[in-house]
């Protein structure tokens, strides 16, 4: 057994951080809620190949594993970037068998997003509110065509959320429940890995507060009821680090385990992402709770987050059925 | 990445299993929750224990001069995964091998090795842990406990509490104070004590789920001769630091699941869930799903360290969150089992006998304070992991007989 990145995955990671941290910020999160960009934005997210991980190198992408992508969306997910690299994981996916797409979606010379619900009026959907070509199931049908995007006012700006209803389609496959199936799973486990790497931040900041601020005479930190909500934030980020890498893991190299991994992450990472970002704020005190700073946009990507691609129950109520099914490995 | 064995690991599974089928009846049988007690069924839990270990199965990465066989964590555990596939109950054996062993192989003497070592890996002479006190469990170094030396002996008085197969043990690891005049830290020592020895009184003290595994445990006047010590006088502390550490590994170190498996659970689901009306169906998935969750997320989390392992590194402090989150992950498998039974949850076993949920619930309060309680690992990660700052303590620099205890 070896359950460790390697050392190409540590230098990609390391790699994304310095790009991420010199493109994104929690600040630029702060100004979307404005009116300002989403950042890096889809061009630069583009020019760096993250768009094309998993894209086929026949396509013009990397031809990665999903944890190759996984590893960079966590390091995007610390600073609170957009557009999402769910799209480009789900989009992937379903575009396997239409290269001349996949070749958009990995060059950017195409904005794609991938519709939840109905494509005659869909739920809100990540990213779709900077999309100009929209992925859909249509009666078990892979679609995709042009729409207008509704935008309603966002919690979190930087996730591009918008319901979309398509002014044109054209039929990519018949029958592509299972495939469209599998990239959801495959857009769940990246959005746990940006909620991994925005879960894993909120922490340190919190932890960093804690060492500084004084109260009574000693550092807050010191204060077991502060130290043990800081603890139980930090065990969670852990354990869905593992969660979140067997999941990646998963999708190429076991995919009879993907689905409950996947959904196992996707519902841990609601759960831990939420405490942590709940965490956050409650150490900072009262300015915690002021739009200057930081904590609120980790605390808003939370909120949105735990709902998108199935919320908790949902994805628990699937581990529950593939266990009882015996998914579980022996 | 991957969870595959490799050649060498398979092939040594592959031995293993013909092992334990070679020898299948000899060996004791139940799993989780059938109960089986180490006290009610010494001699076969013994035996079964003295067979694997002369397989060579038993203490597999302790040098071979200490009677292990020079093998690896890995191939360690591999044989402890296949134990819990034979269902072969925990080894009666288990804290000597976990605790009192390393220990021995780390401060004792070379006469001590050569007495202790290869009994205790046949299960020869059980060990125990006797370091609680009644007025010192988290609070470890406050205990009173004496040894005073006299000529060649140090004579022991004081009470230790929850010891762990007392009841059955030949042998323990015994924390004491020697110096009362140095601080709390200072004036440990630690001993190796013969359970047989006079002045040695063991009590079983019933646990709340009615089973008796652990006692008091009274010294009066009791001579245990200095070659017993285990490290210099006043180290006590640092041998005990040794054993500690080799608690957390044992205990939620390297992937395998406290409690119940959530495989066992599953199982039990699938029997159960057809019998509940849609609306609880939906609700007991619920709860299933999350206890399969936080189970495997414990689970991956070990296989982590259990990798750092396998790369020759050390087990840091990181590995206490193991124990705390498996223990909350082990709730949940058993509350779960426990409401899949319908009426029988409310009984403390099935109409046909069998108690393996709510034996698992009523064992489960017990985890989260053996070995370091939660809030007690709370602080060891949040200090040691995170660096977050001590509570300000009075009791660490005067003399323990000062009383800033
Ligand atoms: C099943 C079982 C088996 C055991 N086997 C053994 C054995 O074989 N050998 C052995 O030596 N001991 C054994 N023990 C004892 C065990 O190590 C102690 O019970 C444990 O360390 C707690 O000590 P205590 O019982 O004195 O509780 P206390 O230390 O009095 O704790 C009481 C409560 O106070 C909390 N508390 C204490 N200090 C702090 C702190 N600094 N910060 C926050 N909260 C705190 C605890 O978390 C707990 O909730 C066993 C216990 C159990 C339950």
């Amino acid at each position: 057994m070896n359950f460790d990145l390697d050392v190409d995955q540590r230098d990609a990671a390391a790699g994304a951080r310095a790009f991420f941290t010199g493109s994104a910020s929690p600040a630029a999160a702060r100004a979307a809620l404005e009116g300002g960009a989403v950042e890096p934005g889809h061009k630069a997210l583009a020019d760096i190949g993250f768009l094309g991980i998993t894209v086929a190198e026949a396509a013009g992408g990397a031809g990665g594993s999903l944890l190759d992508l996984a590893v960079v969306a966590e390091q995007g997910g610390a600073v609170l970037a957009g557009p999402s690299l769910v799209t480009a994981a789900r989009a992937a996916v379903l575009l396997a068998g239409v290269p001349e797409l996949a070749a958009l979606l990995a060059d950017g010379s195409t904005a794609f997003a991938v519709l939840d619900g109905p494509v005659d009026g869909s739920h809100a959907s990540i990213d779709a509110a900077g999309a100009t070509l929209f992925l859909g199931l249509d009666g078990g049908a892979l679609v995709v065509g042009a729409g207008e995007a509704r935008a309603g006012q966002p919690m979190d700006a930087t996730r591009g959320l918008a319901s979309v209803r398509l002014t044109d389609r054209r039929v990519l496959r018949e029958d592509a429940g299972e495939l469209w199936a599998r990239a959801r799973q495959a857009a769940a486990v990246v959005l746990a890995a940006e909620d991994l790497g925005a879960a894993d931040r909120a922490v340190q900041l919190g932890v960093a507060y804690a060492k500084e601020r004084q109260a009574f005479g000693r550092a807050i930190g010191s204060y077991q009821s502060v130290k043990h909500m800081l603890v139980d934030a930090w065990v969670g980020v852990d354990q869905l680090r593992s969660l979140l890498w067997w999941a990646a893991w998963a999708a190429d190299a076991a995919p009879d385990e993907f689905p409950l991994a996947a959904s196992a992450a996707k519902a841990y990472a609601a759960e831990v992402f939420e405490r942590a970002a709940e965490t956050l704020i409650q150490v900072h005190g009262g300015i915690g709770f002021t739009w200057e700073h930081d904590a609120h946009l980790y605390w808003r990507r939370a909120k949105v987050d735990r709902l998108l691609l199935g919320d908790e129950a949902e994805h628990l109520d699937t581990v529950a059925r593939l266990a009882v099914a015996g998914a579980l490995r022996a | 990445m991957d969870f595959d064995d490799n050649p060498e690991e398979a092939e040594y599974r592959a031995h293993v299993r013909a092992l334990l089928e070679q020898h299948t009846g000899e060996l004791l049988h139940g799993g989780a929750g059938e109960s089986l007690d180490p006290a009610t069924h010494e001699a076969e839990f013994r035996r079964t224990q003295r067979v694997l270990a002369e397989a060579g199965l038993i203490g597999i990465p302790w040098p071979r001069e200490h009677g292990g066989q020079g093998g690896t964590l890995v191939q360690q555990a591999i044989a402890g995964q296949e134990f819990s596939r034979a269902r072969i109950p925990t080894l009666i054996n288990h804290i000597g091998l976990g605790m009192c062993g390393p220990t021995v192989i780390a401060h004792g003497s070379d006469d001590q090795k050569e007495r202790y070592l290869a009994r205790l890996l046949r299960a020869d002479d059980v060990w125990c842990q006797l370091f609680s006190e009644p007025a010192s469990g988290s609070d470890l170094a406050a205990l009173r406990t004496t040894a005073v030396r006299d000529g060649d002996d140090w004579v022991v008085n004081g009470q230790k509490v929850w010891t762990t197969l007392a009841q059955v043990a030949d042998y323990g690891i015994l924390l004491t104070r020697t110096d009362p005049d140095r601080p709390k830290h200072a004036g440990l020592t630690m001993f190796v004590v013969d359970m047989h020895a006079p002045g040695v009184t063991v009590r079983p003290l019933r646990q709340m789920a009615g089973g008796s595994g652990f006692n008091e445990v009274f010294f009066d006047d009791v001579r245990i001769p200095d070659a017993e010590r285990l490290g210099e006088p006043g180290e006590g502390w640092r041998v005990a630091l040794t054993t500690l550490m080799n608690e957390r590994v044992a205990i939620g170190g390297g992937g395998s699941d406290i409690g119940v498996p959530v495989e066992t659970l599953a199982a039990h689901a699938r029997d159960r869930l057809p019998a509940l009306g849609p609306d609880r169906q939906v609700l007991a998935r619920q709860a299933v799903g999350r206890a399969v969750v936080a189970s495997l997320a414990t689970r991956y989390t070990g296989y982590r360290r259990f990798t750092v392992l396998s790369q020759g590194g050390l087990p840091g402090p990181e590995a206490s969150a193991g124990k705390l989150a498996g223990t909350a992950a082990g709730r949940l498998v058993a509350d779960a089992g426990v409401r899949l039974l319908g009426d029988d949850a409310v009984y403390g076993a099935a109409a046909d006998g069998d108690d393996t949920w709510q034996g698992m619930q009523a064992y489960m309060p017990g985890l989260a304070i053996a070995g370091g309680t939660d809030q007690v690992l709370r602080n060891i990660l949040g200090e040691r992991v995170l660096g977050l700052p001590p509570e300000p303590r009075a009791d660490k620099s005067g003399p323990f007989s000062g009383g800033t205890r």
